[in-house]
Formats: C-alpha cells, structure tokens, sequence
C-alpha cells in the first residue's frame, strides 16, 4: 500500500447471511488519500453502511481486503482503531449527557491523559461551535447541535481517519452547512474523511473526490468534473410549460407535472432550446447538469419520468 | 502491565453513571424504595425483618445488575453509542465490566443504607459485613452476566422488547426464589434456592449472620455453585464478547 493512501479496499464483497442471502458489496475497489475528503454516494441499501462498518472493523467482509492507514482491518483492528473514528448513521445521543461529556469521556477512552483531553474537548467544542452549550445536557440541544455534538466528540479523539455515515441526515439548511464547514476545515487541517450521504449538494459541495455506489457496485469514482464528464449531455434545460411543441426525444427529459428537465450534449444545445422554448411561450432556463442529474441517469434503473 | 482494560472498564462506569447520578439523584432512592417494598409487608403483616434486610440487600444490588446489563446494552445498540465504541480502542470485555460497574455505583448507597440498618438492628454482626459483601459482589457478577447473555442471545430484539424481559427476569430472580422469606418455606424443594444466585447468596449472608444453620458441607456446596455460577457466567461472557460482526 503507497504511503498516500489513508484507505484502501481491494475487491470487497460482503453478503449477508439469511433465508435470502443479501449481496451488498459486490467487489468494492477504493482508495482514498491522506488529507482527502471522499464522498460515498448512493441510494438507500446500496451498500455505504456496509462498506464503513467493514473499514471500522465492526463487520467482517466475506471476500477481499480493506486498508486504513495501511492496516489491514482483520488482521490489524486495533491499529486501525487507533487511526479512526466513526459517527454511525442516525446516531443518537445519551438525553442527559452534555457535549462536554462526550467529547471529555471518549477521548478518555482513546488513552488520553485528562489534561489532554479537557484541552481536545476545548478544541472541538470550539470548533463546532458548541463551546457556549458545552454544558448543556443535549435533551435541551437541538438536532443540528446534538449532531455538532457528536462530531465534536470525534474531532475531540484527534484521529486520523473518520467514517462519517449521512452525519447531516435530518438536519435543517444552516445546520447542515454549520456541519459542512466544520468538515472541510478538518480537511484543509490534514484529516481524511470518508463520508456517505444521499445529499447530491453534500456531495457538490464538500467532496476532494466521490464515488458513486449502486446494489453494492461502484458505478463511476473520480472527482466531481470526472464524474460529470461520464454524461454524454453536459447541459441541462428546465421547461416550463408544453413540452409537446418542443419535439423532444424521449430519452433525454425528465418530466415534473408541467416542468421538465431536458438534457442537451453542449451550451449551444441549450442556449438554442431555451431560445425555442421562450419564441413558443414557456418558461426556459439553462444551466450545467448537476449531480444529481447524473446520479439518477446512472442509478435510476429507468425509473425516471 | 497492560491497565488500559480496566481503565477503560472504569472509564465507562462512570460514564454510566456518574451524569445520571449528578442530573438524576432521585435514581438512588428509586432502587432503595423498590428494594424495600417487601420490608413493608414484613412490618405490617409480622415476618423476621432480618430476613427482609438481607433480601432488600440482594434485591438492591441483583436487580439493577441484571436490568442495567440487559437495558444499557441494548440501548447503546438503539442509539448507536456502540458502534461508536467499536471503533475505538477499547475492549469489548472493559465495555462489558464498565456496564456492570455503572449500576453498581448506583445502587451502592442503597446497599451501604440496607448494611447499615441490619448492623444497626442487630441483623448482621459486624464481623460478617466482609463476607456480606463479598457474596453480594459474586450476586453483581452473576447477575450482571446473565443480563449479558440475554442481551447478547436476543441480540435482535428492539430495546423496548428487552428492558421487559430485563425486569420480568429481575423481578423473577429477586422475588420468587427465597430472598425476601425463609428458605425452609420451600420444604423438600429447599434445594431450589441454591440454584438462583440471589436466593444462593441470601441464605448464605443469613448463615454467616446467625439466622440460618448450615452444616459446613452444605455452605461449601452453596459456595462451590455460586463461584461456579459466576465463573460459567463470565466464561460465556468473555466467550460472546465480540465487537466484530460476520
């Protein structure tokens, strides 16, 4: 394994045992950089929870190989703990902790001294910007601060690695981007975070690179212009209006009521579909295709309109 | 000498307790009232208030240890703290004992209370308070285990499921067995109470305090099946302890 790679996973499979085995990872190929910011996107069930539990030792893969920090998480799990740490999927907290506690008990935990941890907790308080609630028990905190609150425990362990399963999931806009700031900041200070969401503007906004994961199969990773770049259209048109007199193929639109998303190859495409659009009456606006747009052409097993 | 394990056990003991004791003192009165339900049914209606003492003993330290084992685990499980702690460098046999070691602090000054009055009320002799202790302790173990072993065995349960099975099996463990009554009630199904750690270790603190004769053997034998109890217990325990799921 190259000294850049924080992680790394070579041919992961995983099927769940029962009446009716479940196939979730289906030879997951990976590696993320050090300092890196990578995104796991998918839908629900596609196989993100699954790969983090195998990367933080909770799960046992049925084939292939996970690195963290150049341990291999079977045969190494305590190493690899030493390097991670984990905020699981609708995690909750203890009602009558405040986040002082969590932060101060788990670093603890880590093998910190006390004095070392009041200073990380301090430090990550701060930073989430909780350090005014910090001993407020998180029964009175709202879902954006408890969530904060969390995330301030992780940051409080000082690792090296952290697996964050859709940490924004449920939180309103401003929480979210408070979370988002947080995490990139984390970056730029040298962290790797693994991070999994269904958020498409999550994934925009936040990720160095990102994966997109279907039934347990990689379908396309690269950075956010290498992704985008697999469209054959790069532009997007939203009609409002009768579409009918456009004369669209039927492939390339979405239709929302009387809205539709139209894919066009280049900027000519749309400006010349925009400019038909607004000669016949409707509402047009042109844009580049955003992720989701890709994301849902590429998992949307034809379920779009 | 590797201590992180039992630093970590300590760590979590007071994590799972001390918040909940500083934020939720009435908690500590709870388990005592709870315990000592039955005194009030000894006092009104005639009964060896002795007997209701060393049964409020074991109730006050069996009952929590079994319920909080069976609840905090599958709590941690619900609210995904356990994950968390998967994830780091901690032992799953120190996340087990500092489980068991939370309830304990909270249910100590009950005990200490229930000690106290018995010494006071002339129940245990001074002089029995060590061996007192030390067989309530071995009730925490065994107790504390079996809770383990449930939450463990129904691992699937929702927690609501299991915090019912948790109280129906201390309630069970604490009141049905002769804890709070004689043993000899049982007549010729005597033996019984040596199979129950509670009920084991209630007649053992009554014959170290004077109140229940015991040939030498038969205390060996009640001595032999609880440390066996216990050491089965925390076998299958330490045995299941596993963080990483296949």
């Amino acid at each position: 394994m190259m000294n850049m790679e924080a992680v790394k996973a070579e041919g992961l499979s995983k099927t769940y045992r029962g009446k009716e085995p479940v196939e979730a990872l289906k030879g997951v190929s990976l590696s993320i950089n050090k300092g890196e910011l990578f995104t796991l996107l998918g839908l629900n069930g596609a196989g993100k929870t699954t790969f983090l539990k195998i990367l933080s030792t909770q799960l046992a893969p049925t084939r292939g190989a996970a690195y963290v920090m150049g341990y291999d998480v079977m045969a190494q799990a305590s190493e690899v703990k030493n390097h991670i740490a984990v905020v699981p999927q609708d995690v909750q907290t203890y009602s009558n902790f405040t986040p002082w506690e969590y932060c101060y008990y788990f670093s603890l935990l880590r093998g910190m001294s006390k004095q070392e941890t009041k200073d990380a907790a301090e430090k990550a308080l701060r930073a989430v910007e909780l350090w005014e609630l910090r001993n407020r028990i998180c029964l009175s905190l709202s879902g954006g601060e408890k969530k904060r609150a969390i995330i301030a425990m992780v940051l409080a362990s000082g690792v090296d690695v952290l697996l964050l399963d859709e940490p924004t999931s449920g939180l309103d806009a401003l929480a979210r981007r408070k979370v988002w700031a947080v995490l990139r900041e984390l970056v730029e200070k040298g962290a790797t975070i693994l991070l999994t969401t269904h958020i498409m503007e999550e994934a925009e906004m936040l990720s160095d690179r990102l994966a997109i994961i279907d039934k347990g199969t990689v379908v396309a990773k690269g950075t956010l212009d290498e992704i985008k770049g697999l469209a054959k259209e790069k532009f997007r048109v939203v009609v409002e209006g009768n579409h009918h007199d456009l004369n669209l193929e039927a492939n390339s639109h979405t239709k929302f009521g009387n809205k539709q998303i139209v894919y066009v190859a280049d900027e000519d495409a749309a400006l010349k579909l925009v400019g038909t659009a607004l000669k016949k009456g409707l509402k047009a606006e042109a844009a580049r295709i955003t992720l989701e747009d890709l994301f849902v052409r590429l998992v949307g097993r034809g379920e779009e309109a | 000498m590797n201590l992180k394990p039992l630093k970590d056990a300590l760590i979590i003991a007071e994590l799972k307790s001390i918040p909940d004791l500083k934020r939720n003192p009435s908690m500590v009165l709870l388990v005592g009232v709870i315990s000592s339900f039955p005194l009030f049914y000894v006092l009104v209606f005639g009964g060896n208030i002795s007997y209701g003492l060393v049964g409020a003993m074991v109730a006050t330290i069996s009952f929590i240890g079994l319920v909080a084992a069976i609840q905090d685990i599958s709590f941690d499980r619900y609210v995904k703290i356990r994950e968390m702690i998967v994830a780091m460098p901690v032992n799953p046999v120190s996340y087990s004992v500092g489980l068991a070691l939370g309830p304990l602090l909270i249910s100590a000054p009950g005990l200490v209370f229930f000690i106290g009055l018995s010494v006071a009320l002339g129940a245990l002799p001074i002089l029995s308070i060590g061996w007192a202790v030390a067989m309530l302790i071995l009730c925490w173990a065994a107790c504390s285990s079996i809770g383990f072993i449930v939450s463990t065995y129904f691992r699937n349960a929702s927690v609501y499921t299991l915090g019912n099975i948790g109280n129906i099996l201390g309630l069970g463990l604490v009141f049905i067995p002769p804890v709070y009554y004689p043993e000899e009630v049982l007549g010729r199904m005597r033996w019984l109470s040596m199979v129950f750690p509670t009920s084991n270790v209630a007649g053992l603190i009554r014959y170290y305090a004077g109140t229940l004769p015991l040939t030498m053997e038969m205390v060996l034998i009640r001595w032999l099946i609880l440390v066996a109890t216990v050491a089965v217990s925390i076998i299958i325990v330490s045995f299941k302890a596993k963080w990483r799921e296949t």
